[in-house]
């Protein structure tokens, strides 16, 4: 059904042949590298769509090979760690990677992460023209510039229509607390996380019914926000 | 014994000014025979007084010497001779002119002595001091140190000095090195050590008089570093010069063991900074390889799971293999929890967090591992900024609620409440179930590491006790408080935690 190629980068031989068969389940078309050098050459020679990386490789940093990748291609790149610094996983989303599992994660996640990248990928190809957003119940209508909940109508404060903007066009995608800053406070954004919480806070008790249990603007400790696409 | 010396040395310097004045007597006597003029005889003179007041020491020779010098021109070589008068009266003037003349050149000379003698006694202390302090740059440790100092200063002193070091706790060592004599050290026992240091405590004067010895203290910049005993018959003797010396040489020594602590305080940073290197290392190796396999052993499981129907008694193996895959997991991340905080040597890495995010989290956490549970939780409207270190009390929330979830069934009410206490400035974590509740005999010791209840569950995994043991060292890290227990509105167990609204950093130092 699909016709994707993934290129899996992961050392670990049981968790690369775990990815490679769930994809396969999936649908789509996977190639390995246990190496970074190895998957960089790939890249170069192969068709490959999308990238699933390992962090921890044994020859280069996974920070290196995005860093690479990013030179001459946007393909989506998920990065895969198994480690618990959340500051690495800002770092490779800040770098240019588009998303990332922690370990252990199950084949509903997996492919719940592909599925979103892959279509972030395509509309980002249409040159978004998009204006009206809907997830859920909540409604944004970018060019009556209105935000309803239920089809009420609610009323939010510019900052909070912008942050809300901003996450609509990046539906479903992690979006790093550095990249909320910079999109929302402008270019000269300092690095006040506590203005960006004090903000979404006010923001998700406007629409979320519980913001303990949030039902579309998702927290990323250490890492960022990510609104639900579903 | 110095007395007797002191007036024997008086006897030889009385002798030498009258030999000398006798001298002068006799060469006057000659000048006189072959006809020279009077005017010889009184140069002959001075020259006498001159030399007396540089042979001996003092003034006093000198003055007298100067004095006996007229008188004997006088009485030896004026009209009339041997008699103290005189006939002609220009003597007079000579006489007067005389005396003031060896009087001052006498004065003149003896201080020029006393200064020669000074600038050497100053030499030597100069000289004293630079071998210390050049021997002391050497010393590796605080013996040597010791060694030195009490080498220099015996010898210097001319006594059997020691040296008494005070260990880290500000207590004086079991003994202390003495000289013997030259080249030879001995360790001897410190008699009543507490005492010793009892008396220093208070000590208002430079030194402290003691039975045996003189005890001198070695400052540092922070504390009393140890003490320099000069034995009681020399340290009573002691002159102002020896004293202002005993003085810089122990400044001197106080400042070599300064700087030897430092630079060992320094070295254990150093070595305390690569153990935590080692330390976060190992962690770093341990998260990875133990969760690595744990992630391929739960994913390959899941796999087998979907492509096996679940009636099929192969599905519950493969299910029970990552249930125990993904309890080890838990396990692992607990460990790793715990040494983290580890002593609470590492300091945490507090940051504002908003304490809804963090429930978020930890809620989105629990519906991925336990799906069919529905837990109902409470947060206030203000916004709560709370410093912590959002992982780690993340960790304690996940504990509690897994312990909420192994403790209820099916249906039974789970929540979770934060409140914020206005009271203490604290912020309160309610995380209750309404579950058979914490066994009476059990209470006192759930936070005990490695504490199990005896009372074995059917349907639950036996855990090793860490879960509620690492809650509480997280919290305390924190500065917070943690209690558990049963609920007084019907059954079930609630555990409360507070965590402090304000970051006190001082507290945080030394937690």
């Amino acid at each position: 059904m699909y016709n994707e190629t993934i290129l899996v980068v992961e050392d670990d031989i049981p968790i690369k042949n775990f990815i490679c068969y769930t994809l396969n389940a999936g649908g789509y078309k996977t190639m390995e590298s246990g190496t970074g050098q190895g998957a960089l050459s790939m890249l170069i020679t192969e068709s490959i769509d999308i990238m699933l990386l390992d962090l921890g490789l044994p020859d280069i940093d996974g920070m290196e090979v995005i860093k690479k990748v990013r030179q001459w291609s946007e393909m989506p790149i998920i990065v895969i760690s198994a480690r618990d610094q959340d500051k690495e996983k800002a770092l490779a989303l800040d770098t240019g990677a588009d998303d990332y599992l922690t370990k252990p994660f199950s084949a509903t996640e997996l492919m719940a992460r592909l599925r979103v990248a892959i279509r972030h990928f395509y509309k980002m190809n249409i040159k978004n023209q998009q204006t009206v957003f809907q997830v859920g119940s909540l409604c944004m209508d970018l060019e009556k510039h209105a935000v309803t909940l239920e089809n009420k109508e609610i009323h939010v404060t510019p900052m909070e229509y912008n942050l809300l903007s901003l996450f609509m066009k990046n539906m479903g995608k992690v979006l790093t607390t550095h990249y909320i800053l910079k999109e929302v406070w402008g270019a000269n954004y300092g690095t006040d996380t506590q203005a960006l919480r004090a903000l979404m806070a006010g923001l998700r008790r406007k629409i979320e019914k519980n913001p303990a249990k949030p039902r579309y603007i998702i927290t990323e400790i250490g890492v960022g926000y990510r609104m639900t696409d579903e | 014994m110095d007395h007797r010396k002191k007036k024997k040395d008086y006897i030889k310097e009385a002798l030498l000014c009258i030999f000398i004045l006798s001298i002068a007597t006799g060469v006057g006597y000659l000048f006189q025979y072959i006809k020279f003029p009077d005017t010889n005889i009184v140069i002959v003179y001075l020259l006498a007084v001159l030399l007396t007041a540089r042979y001996t020491k003092g003034f006093i020779f000198g003055l007298t010497a100067s004095i006996i010098a007229t008188f004997c021109f006088n009485y030896f070589f004026t009209i009339p001779y041997y008699t103290l008068s005189v006939d002609n009266p220009s003597y007079i003037v000579t006489f007067i002119i005389m005396t003031f003349i060896a009087f001052f050149t006498s004065t003149l000379t003896s201080r020029v002595m006393l200064h020669a003698l000074q600038a050497k006694e100053k030499e030597a202390e100069t000289r004293a001091l630079y071998t210390l302090t050049n021997r002391l740059t050497d010393a590796q440790s605080m013996k040597s140190i010791a060694e030195i100092a009490v080498e220099t200063i015996s010898e210097y002193m001319n006594c059997q000095a020691a040296c008494l070091l005070f260990n880290e706790e500000g207590m004086p060592e079991g003994s202390f090195i003495q000289q013997v004599e030259r080249g030879r050290q001995v360790r001897r026992e410190t008699d009543e050590p507490e005492e010793l240091k009892h008396r220093f405590s208070g000590l208002r004067t430079d030194f402290l008089i003691g039975g045996e010895f003189y005890d001198w203290p070695i400052y540092g910049q922070e504390d009393l570093l140890g003490l320099i005993r000069i034995p009681g018959n020399r340290g009573a003797s002691i002159t102002g010069i020896q004293m202002r010396l005993l003085h810089s040489m122990i400044e001197n020594v106080g400042i070599a063991m300064d700087r030897l602590h430092s630079s060992m305080e320094r070295i254990r940073d150093r070595e305390l900074i690569v153990q935590e290197r080692y330390r976060s290392n190992l962690l770093r190796a341990i998260s990875h390889d133990l969760r690595t396999p744990l992630s391929g052993i739960m994913g390959t499981s899941e796999v087998l799971m979907n492509m096996t129907d679940k009636k099929d008694s192969r599905y519950s193996m493969m299910e029970g293999i990552y249930m125990d895959a993904d309890w080890l997991h838990s396990l692992v991340e607990n460990i790793l929890s715990l040494t983290r905080l580890r002593d609470g040597k590492v300091p945490l890495h507090k940051e504002l967090e908003a304490v809804e995010e963090v429930i978020g989290d930890v809620l989105q956490h629990m519906e991925k591992h336990k799906p069919q549970i529905e837990i109902k939780a409470v947060i206030p409207d203000e916004l709560l900024l709370v410093p912590m270190d959002a992982r780690l009390i993340s960790q304690v929330l996940v504990n509690l609620l897994d312990n909420a979830v192994k403790h209820t069934k099916g249906t039974e009410e789970i929540s979770i409440e934060v409140v914020k206490d206005n009271n203490d400035n604290t912020v309160k974590f309610y995380i209750s179930d309404r579950g058979e509740g914490i066994k009476e005999k059990d209470l006192p010791n759930i936070f005990e590491m490695f504490y199990t209840s005896k009372e074995k569950h059917a349907d639950a995994r036996q855990g090793i006790g860490l879960g509620l043991s690492i809650c509480e060292a997280i919290v305390k890290a924190h500065g917070g408080t943690i209690q558990g227990g049963n609920r007084i509105d019907g059954k079930g167990a609630i555990f409360t935690f507070a965590l402090p609204l304000s970051d006190d950093r001082k507290e945080d130092g030394n937690v």
